[in-house]
């Protein structure tokens, strides 16, 4: 489905270390946006259905997800010391600047300005992540059981509010159940 | 300020409850909250701030929430240990269930579970950029910047970095 991930030959660790870290630092809030662009649009190291895959199991687990992500790729393209270099990637230089930040900005609180950019930024970086899903969802947009699915699993987060593994448990054997029909019908 | 035995406490919890936050941190931020203030270790107030600011970050936002509260319990050691026992379980568990899930990759048992799941993930991944655009969209001038970065993205080549920085500078004339 979709285009093939180029095979690649081995992945440096120190290229899966600096990837995560600029997924890390540009995704404030929507993680799985940037981490979709880097790891298939521009290093081709997925396709898309492969990336949806990853983030399924993560969302089944609990914890920060888009680490989930960075450990998953890791993993997939060199195996534990993958997930190490990614993991580190993503966490180690972000957290450190973002302490340090932090800490300072805790004597020095509410610059107008500051949180005037930060609320354009957000605003733009939601929009960023409904494209992702779109753009993931756009694999199955002839399969009318597939988009049914996909806009009962967005009410039931966006408009029910109701948790996440709840609408997992429920949605999840239901739409399963389904593709396994249509294949065999087909 | 510096008490190993309520570092401990506190890593303990932080583990446990990074354990089974299903959904994500911030489906456990209740639970951390009480705990943290219960024993005295952070105000309302203090919590408040730190989420503010940890949010405002780039990077791992809850990871760097848990230091905040590491560090005012017991200083720059809390904040790491606070840190790692924030991120280091879910991870294990990440890498275990990837590997277990690959190993079955080619099973045709796996590839209906695939084609029944992509599309809720595709679903919660707008869901999920729904939930954030209801508490950063706070104008109507906002929804649009949401909306046209959306399809922007969507339907241009263009670079996300642009997008975010033409937000951003919109942001900064007051605009929003």
């Amino acid at each position: 489905m979709g285009r093939p991930a180029v095979p690649s030959p081995r992945v440096a660790l120190s290229v899966l270390f600096y990837e995560f870290l600029k997924v890390s630092l540009m995704a404030s809030g929507g993680g799985v946006a940037w981490a979709h662009r880097i790891t298939v649009d521009r290093r081709r190291w997925l396709n898309d259905a492969e990336f949806t895959d990853i983030v399924s199991v993560c969302q089944f687990m609990p914890g920060p997800n888009v680490v989930g992500i960075a450990v998953c790729v890791g993993a997939k393209l060199r195996g534990l010391l993958g997930a190490v270099a990614a993991t580190a990637g993503f966490v180690l230089i972000p957290g450190i600047v973002g302490f340090s930040l932090g800490t300072l900005w805790f004597r020095h609180t509410g610059v107008p300005l500051l949180q005037n950019i930060l609320i354009g930024i957000s605003a733009a970086a939601a929009g960023m992540m409904i494209a992702t899903g779109m753009r993931l969802l756009r694999a199955y947009r002839r399969r009318l059981p597939a988009l049914l699915f996909a806009a009962l699993a967005f009410a039931g987060i966006a408009i029910g509010q109701f948790p996440l593994l709840l609408v997992l448990l429920i949605l999840a054997p239901l739409s399963i159940a389904t593709a396994a029909i249509a294949g065999r019908v087909r | 300020m510096t008490d190993p035995a309520a570092l401990g406490r506190l890593a303990a919890q932080l583990a446990l409850l990074s354990s089974i936050s299903f959904g994500g941190v911030p489906t456990v931020l209740p639970d951390i909250h009480a705990y943290v203030v219960a024993n005295g270790w952070l105000t309302d107030r203090d919590f408040a701030d730190f989420l503010a600011v940890s949010q405002a970050m780039p990077g791992p936002n809850m990871i760097l929430m848990m230091s905040f509260i590491g560090w005012k319990v017991a200083g720059f050691p809390g904040a790491i240990a606070s840190a790692c026992a924030t991120f280091a379980p879910p991870c294990a568990m990440y890498f275990a269930a990837y590997r277990l899930w690959d190993r079955f990759r080619d099973a045709p048992w796996q590839r209906i579970a695939r084609a029944g799941l992509a599309p809720l993930t595709a679903g919660l991944v707008v869901a999920g950029g729904t939930v954030m655009a209801r508490t950063a969209d706070v104008s109507w001038p906002s929804v649009g910047v949401t909306a046209a970065a959306a399809l922007l993205l969507l339907f241009t080549r263009l670079n996300p970095l642009w997008v975010l920085g033409g937000a951003g500078l919109f942001g900064a004339f007051g605009f929003l």
